[in-house]
Formats: structure tokens, C-alpha cells, sequence
């Protein structure tokens, strides 16, 4: 797609760079919301954007521009070997043509692509229908949403590189407020899914009112220092929250707990965290990153110690090492480095064996404030959590509000144990419920 | 940007299927990023942002479509695929766009591609100085200047036909502060609806100086207890405090659903009667101000709590449509990737009679907020959150020990009648707010505040 303006810029740059290297993106997507069995809005959306990295006299510049015209061409061009003269990245950056990359990921489904618009409103108008009669108690449904999208990625450099994929996905979303007499208590949930016929609104309204209902009626707890189990979902949300301490660009930027520490001893021995780009039909699955260089798994923690980091091949070149193929960048941004489907390896026992370690176990289904309360450079985190308390074993009883406190290190050498109902629920952050052995609680 | 005669052609294609509101909005952004760590300049990005959404409300469905190729053709065909969910063919009435005068409220001076980068960078620069020569502790400076001139159109089926240009100039620095392995960090980030004058106007010492003072002095912390505490939060960001924990329950979107737990509440007493809180998009070149809303509406002045009593909602034109209040020029929108929605402006709680000392000597033991972080709120139940950025404790009437790792959770509702002391000293602070329509600017505000009891999660073993 797009071969004409690829070609323009490349004639536009000749003479003004001595290198440059194209970002397309294109975006198609279809949302539509229920409220109340009507249907509340339908979205259509159609985007594109292209950016440019150039490289002159050996230093880099950045612009881009959604219109596409040969005036916004020569503009990015200009501007861009205008920002070369100022950027001060001390590192070799590279354009190159790199080697082919493994195309077979199942990221594409192209029967997603044909499925009828009547069809996904009839499956989102269930959604909400069974959700509320369900339950009584079910008060409103908040957000009732399908949506799916398509994305087609375009890289080519002056080096020879010039690769293309694309990928879709569909979602569905749901969130619930059930009451109980003066108590009103929320949970939302969703599917993620290139496959329609595995959207199943009944089994994704049955859970998530069921998730919701368990919150009622909590009960405050004494403030202290808790064995915590985390659930898969919630566990996921950590772990995506504190993903950029994995980023060698923020390592050497000195922005990261873990710079410095390859090789060391960074999380009890259960924990073992892997980065895979290649995993077969994941979310954030590609055949390369955005600089064009093939995808790979890399293990970043094995049984504890800190393996690798993530690299591009700008970050990479710094260390005298090989990039990880994790190199980011949207066509509006600069070239960074990113996680693709990350996830922390199951464990062997069971969920119910996590409550059963403890007298007195809380169990964390869901966080909030994770974008303030969370610092990912001290690791510090102090966030607003909802969950329950297990005694001997058994769960006894909602909690109000809570606060969970600590470290995001300490807490990774904390983990006591691990179950084995790993689940990729963020989308592409996989984890399974997960016992840490302490946390400060408040409520 | 685009001829009014194609612009007409596009709304009435959007209501030739029977449409009982068309509108267009049209946006062409320039935005410049400049970011330096270590000293350096570590990105520089300049970009074009363009693009198109035709929205439409049939009933009570709203059909929206954005697309960036602008040529007739494209934009024809996105009005007609946004027209099909309406059933009926009609005869649509010729439109006459009239445009809409309005005073500039928030004018500029000057342009942000008319200032050379190296003299951006200088600032930056200078700011870096400052914030490192505050204390040998600090190890790391991550400073950025963001500008963006937004310039809007929107017209619709009314009539209505609007044009706005926006220049927003923002600076932001986060010092980093270490010792034995521990980092924190301190930051600071005002803004304006304002040209680059803006940040000629800084004191750009004052600024470094003040990131790193909380760095290091978070740095020397303790971590800070866990309970159920009397709390002051100061002026300034404190105001993410009525943000999250009434304001986004106040925006139509959960108020015409009936999700906001504030939904049935206009008239009745919400809060202490020593609260009175208002949403202003008029004030002069305020990050979160405007001049028109997305929608097309001259932007207002809403009181949204007087003396503790409900008495305005943030309203939309679809929130307007449902719950049948007057629209407040509050809808808004990230960019043309976005349909609009009922939105916060420059919100805050309006300043009392108290001192702060006053506050202050109230408490025998509960804590100082003197700066937030930032948070979130569940509408449905009330339930928020917020970080402290700098916090300490309060011990007999006075302020003592600085405490780290603190966030406050608590309900909107029920914290708002625990407000019983505001103070005199307002302040505003700039940021960015999160919503369905996309991440707009707000400011949020307040003077001194005393809550009576909230919900401290601190790490300190007890």
C-alpha cells in the first residue's frame, strides 16, 4: 500500500539525507456501543500516518504527518533534517536491510474482516441483555462495546529494507454496576479475539456479574502487612505497569531498577518473565519491530535472575550487543523500546493452594491509580485495590477499598508461589494468580 | 481549511437518510516535542496531525466516522456511510452556515514555529542546570517543552459554523533523586492556552529548584503509615482531589445514564456547605480554557456546587438531548479521532475564608499533602484514588517529617460532606485528563483544604 508516497519521499529526501527510513501506518476500526438495548453510538474509524527518520552527517531527525500531500512530504523531510541538527543521542544509529522475518503468526484472520455488522450488534445487544437478567442485583451496565480493527504496518529504508504486515483483532467489553441495598459495587471485563466465533457474550456476562456480585457487602479489615494473592488479571496489571523496567533505553537513561543488574538475582526463583513477539497468535505478535529487524522471544528472567533487557538496535549498539527486535515506535513518536506479549511463566499447583499457604490471605481481583500511584523508576507503588479475605483456605468475605503498598522488586522476591491458570488478560501481559508474601495494606 | 460550500455538501449528505443533527469538525494540528535527559537533546519531533469527523444523531444513536484524506470524494463517502443507520430517505433543507462571532478570549503572541529550536533548547537547557545544581543528589534530569496549535472547524446542521485556532505551550521537568540504590523523583509541568510568551514569563530557576526540592526531599522520607487519618491537601494539584472525586461523576456521560452516583442529586445538599466548586472554560489563557467548545458552543463560566448544594451538571449536546439540561459548552474532544463528550475544563474548588495555619493547627495527627500526584475514579460507585507527590506528617498543629508512598482512596460522596475547612490560598495546576473522548487539557484547583477523615495506604510497618 502506499508505494507512490514512499517513492515521493524517498525522491524528496535524495538529496537532504544521507539516509531515511519510512513508517506507514494504516488503521481501520468499527465500534459500536449498546446502552438499555438501543444502540448508543457506532464509530467508524479510518487513519493513517507516516513517519520519517532521516539521518544526516550522522545525526537523526524525526517528523510525520497524517495529510498526504507533497507539500506535508517536503515539510517532514524538512523538519526533520532541521531536528537532525539538534538531537544529541550519542549512539550509532542504524538503518539497515535485516533478514526476513517469520511471517507465520496467525495475527491476521481474514474472516474477521467479513463478519456482518448486524451480526456484532446482535452479539452486543445479548451481552447487556443477559447481563441484566442475570442477576437483580445488577444495577446498570456502565459500558456494553464490541469493536474490532484492522492495522497494516509498512517500514522501508534507503539500506534495501522494505516489509509489511497487518494484523485485526475484535474485543468485547463490559462493565457492570451491581447494588445491594445501600452498597453499590463495579467490575468490568472483557474478550479479546481474531476468531468470531469465540466471542461468547453469555459466558463473558455471567463472569463479569458474577465477579461484581462477590463485592458486595465488604467488610474493612485491620490495616497491616498481609500474605497477598494477586489474581491473573491483576497480577497482569502489575507486571504491564512496571514493564519499562525492562527498557534498556530507560536503563541507561538511569531510569530503570534493573540497570546494572544483568546477571544478578532480581526475583525469587519462580519467577521467570519472557518477552515474545513470536508467540503464535498473540496480541502485540509481529513479524519485526519498527525499525524492520526480525521478532524474537527473549527471556528476561529466568528462575530469578535478570537475563536480558529489552534493546533496539540503537540501544544495543551502546551495550556492543545485538538488538532483541524490541525496537517501538508509532509514526508519531521516536524510535523507542518496547515489550511485545510479555508474561511471567505458570506455575504448577493450583489456584486454591495459593490460600491455603496462609491463616490469612487477601486476594487482589482489581487495581486502580496504577498510573499515578505507581512510580516504575523507585518501584514504589501505592495503589487503590478491591478484593477479598481467605481464612485457612477458604474466602470469607469482600473487602471495603483497600490500599496494597510495597516495592515492585521487593515483591518480585516475594513471590511465594504461582498457580496455573495463566491467562493473557491485558491483551499481551500474561500472568497467573500469584502469592507474594507480604504487603502493606490500609483501609 | 476546507470551502464552505463542500462543507455544506457533506452535512446535508450526512442527513439524507433522515439525520436529526449533522455536524462536522475538521482539525489541522501542528505539534512540536522536545525532550532532553542527561543534558542532552533526546528528541525533537515536529508533526502534522489532520484529519475529518462527521458525526451524526439519529434519535438517540450517535454514528461518528473520522478519516485524514480530506478530498471531496473521501469526505462525501464518510457521510454517507455515517447517514445509513438512519431508515428513511427525506428531503433535506439547504444549509446556510453562519459564522459564529465570538471574542477571543485567550489570545497569543507568539507562534511556536516561529521561534528557533536552538532557543527552545536553551530553556530547556537552563532549567536542567537548575534542577541538577540544587543538590548533589539529584542524578538525572528529564525535562520537555510540548507546544500545539490545534486549529479547529466546526460546522452542523443548525447552522452553526465556527472556526478556532488553540496554542497551547507546555513545559515539563522531573528531577531524579538517588541514594544507596533508592530513586525518587520530583516534577513540575505548568502550561497554558497561551503562545511561547509563556514560557518566557517562567522563572525557570524556581522550577528546577522545585522538582528537585520534592525529589530530595522524598528521597529522605520515611514511608508514610497506613489508616484512617484527618488530612490537609494543599492549593494548586490538590484540586485532582474534586476532579476525581465529584467532578468526573458530574459530566453528563454518567449522569444521563444514570451511573453517576451524583445522577439524581441537582438541588440536594452534596457536599459541606463550605464547598462551592466551579467548571470555568472562560478564564484567559488557562491550560484547560477554551473559546468555543468541540461542538461549536461559546465555552462557559458553570458553577457546579454552590455552598454544598448540586446545582449544575457538565452537559454535552447529547447529554443535553437526554437529560434535558441546558448544554454548558462542555464538550470536548482529544482530536477529530474522537466523537465529543461532556468534559472538564478549568475546574476548582472556590477559595474559603480560612488560613492554611489554621487548617493546619486543627489536626493533632493526620497528614500534609502539600503536593498531588495524579488519579482515578470508579463513576459508578464514587470509589477514587490519588497519589501524593509530596507529603508530611502533621503532629500537634504543625507540619513535621516529610512521608513517601502515600496514595489516598476514599468515595467521592461521602468525602465531599468531610470537607469542613477551605482555605484562602487557591492555586491552579495544569494536566491532562483521560476520558471516552480522548486525553484533553484541564486545569484542575483549590485553595488549602481540610478533609476530616480519609483513607491513608502507606507502607510503614506497624
Amino acid at each position: 500500500m502506499y508505494s507512490k508516497e514512499f517513492e515521493k519521499i524517498f525522491k524528496i529526501a535524495k538529496d537532504k539525507a544521507d539516509d531515511v527510513e519510512i513508517m506507514l501506518s494504516v488503521g481501520k476500526s468499527f465500534r459500536v456501543r449498546v446502552h438499555e438495548q438501543e444502540i448508543e453510538s457506532f464509530d467508524y474509524a479510518d487513519d493513517k500516518g507516516i513517519g520519517i527518520r532521516i539521518i544526516r552527517e550522522g545525526r537523526v531527525g524525526y517528523a510525520y504527518t497524517e495529510e498526504f500531500s507533497d507539500d506535508a512530504f517536503e515539510m517532514i523531510v524538512n523538519e526533520a533534517v532541521e531536528n537532525s541538527k539538534y538531537l544529541e543521542d550519542e549512539g550509532v544509529v542504524l538503518l539497515d536491510g535485516y533478514p526476513d522475518a517469520e511471517m507465520n503468526l496467525d495475527i491476521y484472520n481474514p474472516e474477521l474482516d467479513e463478519v456482518d455488522i448486524e451480526e456484532k450488534i446482535r452479539q452486543t445487544k445479548d451481552l447487556e441483555r443477559i447481563a441484566y437478567a442475570f442477576d437483580k442485583r445488577v444495577f446498570s451496565v456502565s459500558h456494553c462495546i464490541y469493536g474490532d480493527g484492522f492495522h497494516y504496518t509498512r517500514i522501508a529504508n534507503t539500506r534495501g529494507l522494505n516489509k509489511e504486515y497487518k494484523a485485526n483483532l475484535a474485543t468485547m467489553f463490559i462493565s457492570v454496576i451491581v447494588q445491594d441495598g445501600e452498597d453499590k459495587q463495579s467490575y468490568a471485563d472483557y474478550i479479546a479475539t481474531r476468531d468470531f466465533r469465540d466471542i461468547d457474550p453469555e459466558q463473558l456476562a455471567r463472569c463479569t456479574v458474577n465477579k461484581a456480585i462477590e463485592l458486595l457487602n465488604p467488610k474493612s479489615i485491620a490495616p497491616g502487612t498481609y500474605p497477598v494473592v494477586f489474581d491473573n488479571s491483576s497480577m497482569s496489571s502489575m507486571l504491564a505497569t512496571f514493564s519499562s523496567i525492562f527498557s534498556s533505553k530507560r536503563a541507561q537513561e538511569g531510569q530503570s531498577l534493573l540497570a546494572g543488574k544483568h546477571g544478578e538475582v532480581v526475583a525469587n526463583h519462580h519467577v521467570t518473565i519472557i518477552d515474545d513477539a513470536l508467540y503464535h497468535g498473540g496480541h502485540s505478535s509481529r513479524p519485526f519491530d519498527y525499525e524492520g529487524y526480525p521478532s524474537q522471544k527473549t527471556t528476561l528472567i529466568e528462575k530469578g535472575k535478570l537475563k536480558s533487557l529489552l534493546y533496539n538496535t540503537q540501544t544495543a549498539a551502546k551495550e556492543g550487543r545485538e538488538s532483541t527486535g524490541n525496537g517501538s515506535r508509532s509514526y508519531k513518536g521516536n524510535l523507542n523500546v518496547s515489550p511485545s506479549n510479555l508474561y511471567m511463566t505458570p506455575g504448577k499447583v493450583n489456584r486454591d493452594a495459593l490460600f491455603a499457604k496462609h491463616d490469612k490471605v487477601i486476594e487482589i481481583v482489581s487495581l486502580a491509580g496504577l498510573h499515578s500511584g505507581a512510580n516504575d523508576i523507585s518501584g514504589d507503588f501505592s495503589l487503590s485495590a478491591e478484593g477479598f479475605l481467605y481464612e485457612k483456605g477458604i474466602k470469607k468475605h469482600a473487602i471495603q477499598q483497600f490500599t496494597i503498598s510495597g516495592n515492585f522488586l521487593d515483591m518480585l522476591k516475594n513471590v511465594e508461589l504461582i498457580a496455573n491458570d495463566f491467562r493473557f488478560s491485558l491483551g499481551s501481559v500474561g500472568s497467573s494468580s500469584t502469592l507474594v508474601a507480604k504487603l502493606s495494606i490500609s483501609n | 481549511m476546507l470551502p464552505k460550500p463542500l462543507i455544506e455538501k457533506v452535512i446535508e449528505k450526512a442527513l439524507s437518510r433522515g439525520a436529526d443533527f449533522a455536524e462536522l469538525f475538521v482539525e489541522n494540528q501542528y505539534q512540536s516535542n522536545i525532550t532532553l535527559n542527561d543534558s542532552k537533546v533526546k528528541q525533537s519531533i515536529v508533526g502534522r496531525d489532520y484529519g475529518a469527523g462527521i458525526r451524526v444523531i439519529y434519535g438517540s444513536l450517535a454514528i461518528y466516522a473520522y478519516t485524514n484524506d480530506l478530498q471531496e470524494a473521501s469526505l462525501l463517502a464518510a457521510a454517507d456511510a455515517v447517514s445509513k443507520a438512519a431508515k428513511s430517505d427525506c428531503r433535506v433543507k439547504a444549509l446556510d452556515l453562519t459564522t459564529l462571532a465570538y471574542k477571543n478570549l485567550h489570545p497569543y503572541q507568539i507562534m511556536a514555529n516561529d521561534i528557533a529550536k536552538k532557543e527552545k533548547i536553551d530553556l530547556l537547557l537552563n532549567i536542567d542546570k537548575h534542577a541538577r545544581a540544587y543538590s548533589k543528589l539529584i542524578t538525572q534530569a528529564d525535562l520537555g517543552i510540548y507546544e500545539r496549535m490545534q486549529h479547529v472547524l466546526i460546522a452542523n446542521s443548525e447552522g452553526v459554523f465556527v472556526e478556532d485556532d488553540r496554542h497551547y505551550s507546555r513545559i515539563r521537568v522531573t528531577s531524579i533523586a538517588e541514594k544507596n540504590g533508592e530513586k525518587q523523583t520530583g516534577s513540575e509541568s505548568p502550561g497554558g492556552l497561551i503562545g511561547y510568551e509563556f514560557f518566557r514569563g517562567l522563572d525557570l530557576e524556581d522550577l528546577g529548584m522545585k522538582a528537585s526540592q520534592i525529589a530530595v526531599t522524598m528521597l529522605e522520607a520515611d514511608y508514610a503509615p497506613s489508616g484512617k487519618f484527618p488530612a490537609i491537601i494543599d492549593n494548586g494539584f490538590g484540586g485532582v482531589i474534586f476532579h476525581e472525586a465529584c467532578g468526573h461523576g458530574l459530566e453528563t456521560t454518567s449522569v444521563a445514564k444514570g451511573v453517576s452516583v451524583f445522577s439524581d442529586q441537582l438541588g440536594k445538599q452534596i457536599a459541606n456547605p463550605v464547598v462551592t466548586a466551579i467548571d470555568d472554560g472562560t478564564m484567559p489563557n488557562m491550560w484547560g480554557s477554551e473559546n468555543v467548545d468541540d461542538e461549536g458552543m461559546p465555552t462557559k463560566r458553570t458553577v457546579l456546587i454552590e455552598n454544598g448544594i448540586l446545582k449544575s451538571f457538565m452537559v454535552d449536546r447529547i447529554g443535553s438531548q437526554k437529560t434535558g439540561y441546558e448544554k454548558t459548552g462542555s464538550g470536548r474532544r482529544e482530536s477529530y479521532k474522537y466523537a465529543p463528550a461532556s468534559r472538564m475544563r478549568n475546574t476548582f474548588i472556590a477559595p474559603g475564608k480560612s488560613k492554611l495555619d489554621e487548617l493546619i493547627s486543627s489536626i493533632d495527627y493526620g497528614i500534609y499533602a502539600k503536593k498531588m500526584g495524579g488519579g482515578s475514579v470508579q463513576p459508578g460507585t464514587g470509589n477514587f484514588n490519588f497519589a501524593v507527590a509530596e507529603g508530611y506528617m502533621v503532629r500537634n498543629g504543625k507540619i513535621a517529617e516529610p512521608v513517601r508512598g502515600m496514595t489516598l482512596i476514599g468515595n467521592g460522596p461521602a468525602v465531599l460532606h468531610k470537607i469542613s475547612m477551605v482555605a484562602d490560598n487557591i492555586d491552579y495546576a495544569a494536566g491532562m485528563c483521560g476520558s471516552v473522548s480522548g486525553s484533553v487539557p484541564t486545569s484542575v484547583g483549590q485553595p488549602a483544604i481540610k478533609i476530616d477523615d480519609i483513607v491513608v495506604g502507606g507502607r510503614k510497618e506497624s
